[in-house]
């Protein structure tokens, strides 16, 4: 069973090599790489909205299973601190976090402080060029083997993919203000085979988003 | 309620399945009052394209009256009568605001497995596989549809279902292969395929000022098809007919200014090369059969344009690129940009300058369509479209 996102609290700094460290002078720079029990993931997208509008979903931490999977409930519990619960295979996990960074507009950064997940991440807010929108990167690791995780994509989503699923059902939101989904839609017998692809198709990503938090494109994030 | 159902190579069933629901804020679910079998459905019943799976139903073809409308959606109300696109677009994303519909970055919820096999992800498209949306299709009494704010087509006047169901996907193909063939007044167009979207391909042509189109197939129908739209017809299966001299002999000797390739990854071939590609396609070494895009390579002329409305899948095998780029030719493909079409093409169809329905060779019920499935792919009993009433308990 994966028992990764249980292990202490991570507590080294993030890089700082500009946008999730993505460019150092000039030169691109990939992602870290996952080694000593820690996976990284970074991915972008470019989103037709402005950096502040989105920098203000992003922080709006209570909204974010509106478009994070698995996330059931996020609760505020204090200025720059949070609580959240998790559930995933078939269990509930919960931890505290804090953002460490908070510049608005541009760059969020945040870490867990305890309990069952151990992760710290970045967000960072660029206007692209040209009036093509706002380019979003997010920088995330977790403390988490390559076992853990790959038992993870066998039994559900795996956490490199989540990352990258949670940032694009943010774009679709933020864009068109609804996430696409097939869940809960009619179709024939699936068979043995179909039945046992449960990773595969988003179909059957379980728990995949709270649609009762979807609100209307007008008023993105409630109480603000 | 009622669909077809893909229950695996070239099994498909017409099931008793749940009512599609509302999922979404900008969805409708339409009361389908007519359907269509396309040719490329053809390619899910012979296996072709992958994440199909088993209990996916079929069909992107449809239209129908609004059933019910999500809280988003504000264009529409219960009663209406809409055709729907094939392809979903959000209307928000960098793509659409472009009007490259099909490339819409919002619409496809299994994008990732897109991205796996093409680098990005196209729109969502209804009942053509997971890795496309895996959105329930339209071959069925109802249908939900996302993004109902963006896609569908009122039809206000009271033109017959027949007139504009083809609206929804091979007519704005056909036309939208024609306008990527960039054609110049006085142009010689060449069309393989006459099916479907290679007779509206012809039509279209000539609408956008083809002095002369050719026309390439084998199946006499079709080929008398082509011919009643003015097209000069070439039966590649005939025997000492050579399609690259044939085009030579038409064109004075220098090639069509554009070729068309309105047949895809399933082309038959009378030469050598369509048993080698039906091997290599056995062996896995390929996944498509090219031979119609090799052909049209090799045949348009010097600076020509080649356009592909023929859907591709996965990996060619001896495509000739070294003679596309010796000649200097432009090759425009894709997934149509519907949402671009469907007015301006309601409009000519109101005006009368074109009837889409006399394609229309079957019209069958929904308990039909697994038989006329095998129809279709055999191109039995002059099979040249089918049309499926999901309410009627008799075929016509």
């Amino acid at each position: 069973m994966s028992s990764a996102l249980t292990e202490k609290p991570y507590a080294e700094e993030l890089p700082t090599t500009g946008a999730a460290g993505m460019i150092l002078n000039g030169r691109y720079l990939p992602p870290p790489e996952d080694k000593d029990g820690k996976i990284w993931v970074r991915t972008s997208a470019l989103v037709q909205a402005s950096p502040e509008d989105l920098y203000t979903i992003w922080r709006n931490v209570e909204q974010a299973p509106a478009w994070q999977e698995q996330i059931t409930r996020v609760v505020k519990t204090g200025e720059r601190t949070s609580h959240w619960v998790m559930e995933t295979d078939g269990k509930t996990i919960e931890w505290d976090s804090e953002v460490l960074a908070d510049e608005p507009g541009k760059r969020i950064a945040w870490r867990s402080t305890g309990g069952d997940s151990d992760n710290a991440g970045e967000v960072v807010f660029e206007e692209a060029s040209g009036g093509r929108g706002t380019m979003v990167t997010v920088l995330q690791e977790f403390r988490m083997g390559k076992l853990a995780s790959a038992w993870e994509t066998f039994v559900g989503r795996n956490p490199k993919q989540a990352v990258i699923e949670n940032l694009r059902h943010f774009k679709a939101l933020a864009e068109a203000g609804e996430i696409p989904r097939t869940q809960g839609q009619p179709h024939g017998d699936r068979g043995l085979i179909g039945k046992t692809k449960a990773s595969t198709y988003g179909e059957k990503i379980p728990n995949a988003i709270r649609l009762e938090l979807i609100c209307d494109r007008s008023h993105p994030v409630p109480g603000t | 309620m009622k669909a077809v159902c893909w229950m695996g190579k070239s099994k498909v069933e017409t099931l008793t399945v749940a009512d599609p629901q509302l999922l979404n804020p900008h969805d409708a679910i339409i009361k389908i009052t007519r359907t269509a079998i396309c040719g490329s459905d053809l390619h899910l019943y012979d296996g072709f394209i992958p994440t199909m799976e088993s209990g996916d139903i079929l069909g992107h073809e449809f239209m129908g009256v609004i059933e019910e409308v999500g809280k988003e959606v504000t264009n529409l109300r219960r009663g209406d009568r809409v055709v729907v696109p094939f392809t979903i677009a959000c209307g928000s994303c960098l793509f659409c605001k472009k009007k490259i519909w099909a490339a819409c970055d919002n619409s496809n919820p299994n994008a990732h497995l897109m991205e796996a096999a093409y680098g990005y992800s196209g729109s969502g498209l209804f009942g053509y596989s997971h890795m496309m949306g895996g959105y329930a299709g339209g071959q069925a009494q109802y249908a939900r549809v996302p993004f109902a704010n963006v896609g569908p087509l009122k039809i206000n006047s009271d033109l017959p279902d027949e007139k504009v169901l083809f609206l929804s996907d091979i007519f704005p193909t056909g036309y939208m292969a024609a306008e990527n063939a960039q054609i110049q007044p006085g142009d010689t167009v060449a069309v393989w395929g006459c099916g479907p979207v290679g007779q509206f391909a012809i039509a279209s042509a000539f609408m956008l000022g083809a002095a002369r189109v050719i026309a390439i197939d084998r199946l006499p129908e079709r080929l008398e098809m082509a011919r009643s739209l003015g097209a000069i017809t070439v039966d590649y299966s005939e025997e000492d007919v050579s399609v690259l001299t044939a085009l030579k002999d038409l064109t004075g000797g220098i090639g069509p200014d554009a070729c068309i390739d309105a047949v895809g990854l399933e082309a038959h071939s009378a030469q050598l090369q369509g048993t080698y590609d039906k091997i290599k396609v056995a062996l896995l070494m390929e996944t498509d059969r090219p031979s119609v895009l090799r052909q049209a390579i090799q045949a348009v002329r010097k600076g020509g344009t080649l356009s592909v409305p023929g859907v591709y899948g996965g990996l060619l095998d001896k495509v000739p690129f070294g003679a596309a780029f010796g000649k200097g030719i432009t090759m425009k493909m894709g997934q149509t940009n519907m949402h671009n079409y469907m007015k301006p093409l309601l409009e000519r169809i109101e005006k009368g300058q074109i009837d889409p329905s006399y394609i229309i060779s079957h019209r069958i019920t929904l308990e039909q369509a697994p038989e006329m499935y095998k129809v279709w792919r055999d191109k039995k009993e002059n099979v040249t479209k089918i049309v499926i009433d999901p309410w009627a308990e008799t075929a016509a």
